[in-house]
């Protein structure tokens, strides 16, 4: 259970350390950026009772969450930047390309209903020229492909018949653009004799909070909190295989709605390797997993940090016989979900970017493993490493039997 | 020995003295301001900074009250750049006496201070953190002054129309010739240099040092110190000033004051005017009395405490009575009538809202007894606004900083902005204080002392109490030669120290972490000396 303070509170506990902006990655790549200190819990405390601030370049900030993983005394910062996101939205009113990379779900369908259209066009210089143009995404920046046959298409199980049941909330990448990971999940569950149900489910809202959507992104949150308790209350386990969509129902929910029910929520949602790692604890786990003699690299994206539970991935995947993992132990990725589309946040994201990929277990893999499908859009855009989700070797290890 | 002349010598840098020095000089009276360290050493920088509306002392001293309504309104208009008009409430609590309430409407409008009933549920919308308990609320003209800048601007005006300052020089001596005052000895406490400051009159405002003075010039006088407590907490938890409706009591008003509230205070009679001393118990009391107006008191981190002492004359037995107590609230002393010797006059007492009006009753009197014919202009004359929006608009600095110099830097304007096109770097980030201003607050000559930078920039004023900033205030000031680094480095040592000592008194919780990090980075990582070398 990650602690959970109050929004009120928390801001007041700031020791001023700078634990937050030394370890916050754009402020390793950039001076423009004031800061989690500043524009956290400082800029609270300098306009407490004389009115709102609004400083541009909160748009810097990622919400990347590493502020409050290095925070001694817990004080949820990301979430004082996300609403100052909020504020500056509101100031200044938000760019149209910014409101289009917010509304992922809705990219989403729109992007798999026209798939090999959309992802030929995305490869067009040309076409991507006049995006640069128009939107301000840059030509060079490579997106991850959607799919028309997608996990939304093809897997309609509302309910679990069996005995432990599992709520799974698939987040728009794995079911846009990554449905093998979503089959992957099902998969592994089924050899683990759990069969999964996809209850409704919209975005996370972490896009919208990230563009200072919060209103959008909090409507976002109360239909899944309502969608996924009513699992809850039945019995099931909400899990998940993307990372931030993870962070967000076990974090931010609680910090942002600062409800009961989001609480609740909170406290049943589990990672996917996390989930299985319990199985394993538990002794209730499948453990015909076949050989693989694959040589791993594992990049932890920072949302799993977040997430204060270790590496399960690693963990789970150090059961497969033969298999050699090592963590990358490299610092944030630069994509930083819509972050990296930006044009003029692109020199940021690359010089990110580029450190991650300067790593020795990376050169010396055969492929890299990390849960984050944006994480995974930054290594396509950097390297020729294949990326997989942990998810995907586990299956691959239980099919070979 | 330098020797020079004066026609009067205002000893004691507080806002009495600035302020006399300033009507002088408004009168073209020339004047020198001896003050024995920097600008409000004493009691004008260790208090709420309240800027009274006379709803205090209505029912206890209705003069007092009347004075301070009148000098409420005159200080807005004359030292706007230093007033925020945040307004007050007066609120009563279950267990303050109700027949007070009455009383205390009654003698406010008498005197003619306006009061508006406020509905609980509006005063609670507008204060989350009042008690709810509260049974009766009153809105009332108050407002918060900053004590620092209110010193630095009036003795900046006094000194661009003509008046001396010397800050850091202590008097040693009073010279008298045939009962009348001929020359006072002061010594310059960096140097030890002595000057003699040949004068026809001395008018002492040394605030708890009064009778010190008046012993060096013969004169039997009795002051007596009451000390008060004050705290810092870390957040402005208020809109407006809080004060409790009942007859004025320990520890019964909050002040909002930039990025924070002040609350206070305490009153112990002490024998030294020199003791700022803190003790845990009286911290303790206050916050449990504080907790009537404020339940989650108890729980709000402070970032520190200090006191300083109200001067209250008292006439000794010895003397004849013939002192002149102008009112209740201050004390004009005529040494001539009084004791005999001439050219000497203390003014003493009184409150920070009235020190206007203090210097106009003294300063008629420096003129009565110089033969000069010159009306106070101080009701009128207002001292340059701190506005500077127009003139840093396009500068490049982050918004909260921005923000801050807005309504800081006034006359300085230009030259803070021709510094940030040099440097633009935030040096304390608590407070959003640019290097900027510290150059521009930095005295043309003298020594580096970061108690002065903090005084007239805020430096060191926030939460980390000068654990980051000091320390970049020094390093920065070596690096573009302001000081050397031995002379940084005792300034760093001073302001760690005098930091500390507000902090440690309150060192509870989050307090007490900040301090420790404090120690932690100072005399641990950094292994600074404790107790080094002391240069005043």
């Amino acid at each position: 259970m990650l602690y959970q303070p109050s929004l009120e509170a928390s801001y007041d506990q700031c020791l001023k350390c700078h634990a937050c902006t030394v370890n916050c990655p754009i402020s390793s790549v950039s001076t423009e950026f004031g800061g989690p200190k500043q524009l956290g819990p400082e800029l609270q405390r300098m306009t407490q009772n004389q009115g709102i601030l609004d400083d541009a370049s909160i748009e810097l900030c990622t919400l990347c969450g590493t502020c409050d993983r290095t925070c001694p005394e817990n004080i949820h910062v990301s979430s004082l930047t996300a609403y100052l996101k909020e504020t500056h939205a509101e100031e200044v009113g938000t760019k149209f390309r910014d409101i289009v990379l917010s509304k992922a779900e809705w990219v989403g369908k729109l992007a798999s209903t026209f798939a090999p259209v959309t992802n030929a066009t995305m490869k067009l210089k040309p076409a991507r020229k006049v995006m640069e143009w128009i939107m301000e995404i840059p030509a060079e920046r490579n997106f991850p492909e959607y799919r028309f046959n997608n996990f939304k298409r093809k897997y309609k199980i509302k309910e679990s018949t069996t005995e432990r049941k599992v709520a799974y909330f698939a987040g728009c990448y794995a079911t846009y653009n990554a449905p093998d990971v979503a089959d992957s999940f099902v998969k592994v569950m089924e050899y683990n004799g759990i069969e999964v149900a996809v209850p409704k489910q919209n975005c996370c809202g972490v896009p919208m909070f990230a563009n200072g959507q919060m209103k959008a992104g909090k409507k976002n949150a109360q239909s899944n909190i309502d969608s996924f308790l009513s699992y809850v209350d039945q019995g099931y386990d909400v899990v998940m295989t993307c990372s931030s969509c993870t962070l967000a129902m076990k974090k931010e929910y609680p910090g942002y709605m600062q409800t009961e029910e989001a609480q609740r929520l909170a406290e049943n949602v589990y990672d996917a390797d996390e989930y299985l790692r319990i199985l394993y604890e538990k002794g209730e786990l499948n453990d015909s997993l076949s050989a693989l003699n694959d040589k791993a690299a594992y990049y932890a994206p920072c949302h799993m940090k977040g997430q204060g539970i270790g590496n399960p991935a690693m963990d789970m995947l150090e059961l497969i016989p033969g298999y050699q993992i090592e963590d990358m132990a490299a610092g944030c990725c630069g994509q930083c979900g819509t972050f990296g589309f930006k044009k003029e946040k692109y020199s940021y994201s690359m010089a990110l970017g580029d450190t991650m990929v300067d790593s020795k277990s990376m050169a010396e893999s055969d492929y890299v493993v990390t849960e984050c499908g944006m994480c995974k859009n930054q290594f396509d855009q950097l390297t020729d490493k294949e990326v997989r989700h942990p998810i995907q070797v586990l299956r691959q290890s239980y099919e070979l039997n | 020995m330098e020797i020079f002349e004066t026609e009067v010598a205002v000893i004691g840098g507080g806002m009495t003295g600035v302020g006399v020095l300033r009507d002088l000089a408004l009168r073209g009276v020339n004047a020198v301001l001896i003050e024995q360290f920097d600008l409000g050493h004493g009691t004008s920088t260790r208090n709420h900074g309240l800027l009274h509306s006379g709803g205090r002392y209505a029912v206890k001293d209705k003069e007092a009250a009347v004075e301070s309504y009148q000098e409420n309104l005159i200080l807005k208009k004359t030292v706007p750049g230093s007033i925020e008009e945040t307004g007050g409430l007066f609120v009563k609590v279950p267990d303050d006496p109700d027949d007070y309430v009455e009383k205390w409407v009654n003698a406010c409008n008498t005197i003619g201070i306006p009061i508006e009933e406020v509905p609980l549920q509006i005063a609670f919308a507008e204060e989350p953190y009042l008690n709810r308990k509260a049974e009766v609320v009153y809105r009332i003209p108050d407002g918060a002054v900053d004590p620092f800048t209110m010193l630095v601007d009036v003795t900046a005006d006094a000194v661009e129309k003509g008046a001396r300052v010397l800050t850091y020089h202590e008097v040693t001596h009073i010279e008298t010739t045939n009962a009348q005052v001929s020359y006072i000895t002061v010594k310059d406490r960096y140097t030890g240099e002595e000057k003699q400051i040949h004068t026809k009159l001395v008018v002492n405002a040394a605030g708890p040092w009064s009778a010190n003075i008046a012993k060096l010039a013969n004169v039997p006088m009795k002051i007596i110190n009451n000390k008060g407590m004050l705290t810092v907490l870390n957040n402005r938890i208020n809109k407006q000033v809080i004060n409790r409706l009942r007859m004025p009591g320990d520890a019964d008003i909050f002040v909002p004051a930039h990025n924070v509230t002040i609350f206070g205070t305490t009153g112990i009679n002490v024998e030294h005017p020199d003791d700022t001393s803190l003790q845990r118990e009286e911290f303790e009391h206050m916050i449990m009395k504080g907790k009537d107006l404020i339940p989650t008191l108890p729980q709000i981190r402070m970032i520190r405490a200090f006191s300083g002492s109200r001067p209250l004359f008292q006439e000794t037995e010895s003397s004849d009575a013939s002192g002149r107590n102008v009112t209740r609230g201050m004390a004009l002393l005529d040494h001539e009538q009084r004791d005999g010797l001439k050219g000497f006059i203390t003014i003493t007492s009184g409150k920070l809202t009235t020190f206007r009006y203090m210097a106009e009753k003294t300063v008629d009197l420096v003129c009565e007894k110089l033969g000069i014919t010159s009306n106070c202009q101080t009701a009128e004359v207002a001292v340059p606004h701190r506005e500077a929006k127009q003139a840093l608009e396009n500068i490049n600095l982050t918004p909260v900083a921005k923000k801050k110099l807005f309504s800081w830097a006034g006359v300085n304007a230009s030259s803070i902005k021709a510094n940030l096109l040099k440097d633009n770097s935030i040096v304390c980030e608590c407070e959003s204080v640019t290097w900027a201003e510290i150059e521009s607050a930095l005295p043309e000559k003298g020594q580096f002392n970061l108690g002065d930078i903090r005084r007239r920039t805020r430096l060191g004023m926030g939460p980390c109490q000068g654990t980051f900033c000091y320390r970049r205030a020094a390093a920065m000031a070596v690096e573009k030669g302001v000081a050397t680094s031995d002379e940084a480095e005792i300034a760093l040592q001073n302001g760690v120290e005098k930091r500390s000592k507000g902090m440690r008194v309150i060192a509870t919780g989050s307090a007490n972490k900040q301090l420790e990090l404090m120690d932690g980075i100072n005399y641990v990582s950094l292994g600074m000396k404790k107790g080094g070398e002391t240069y005043v």
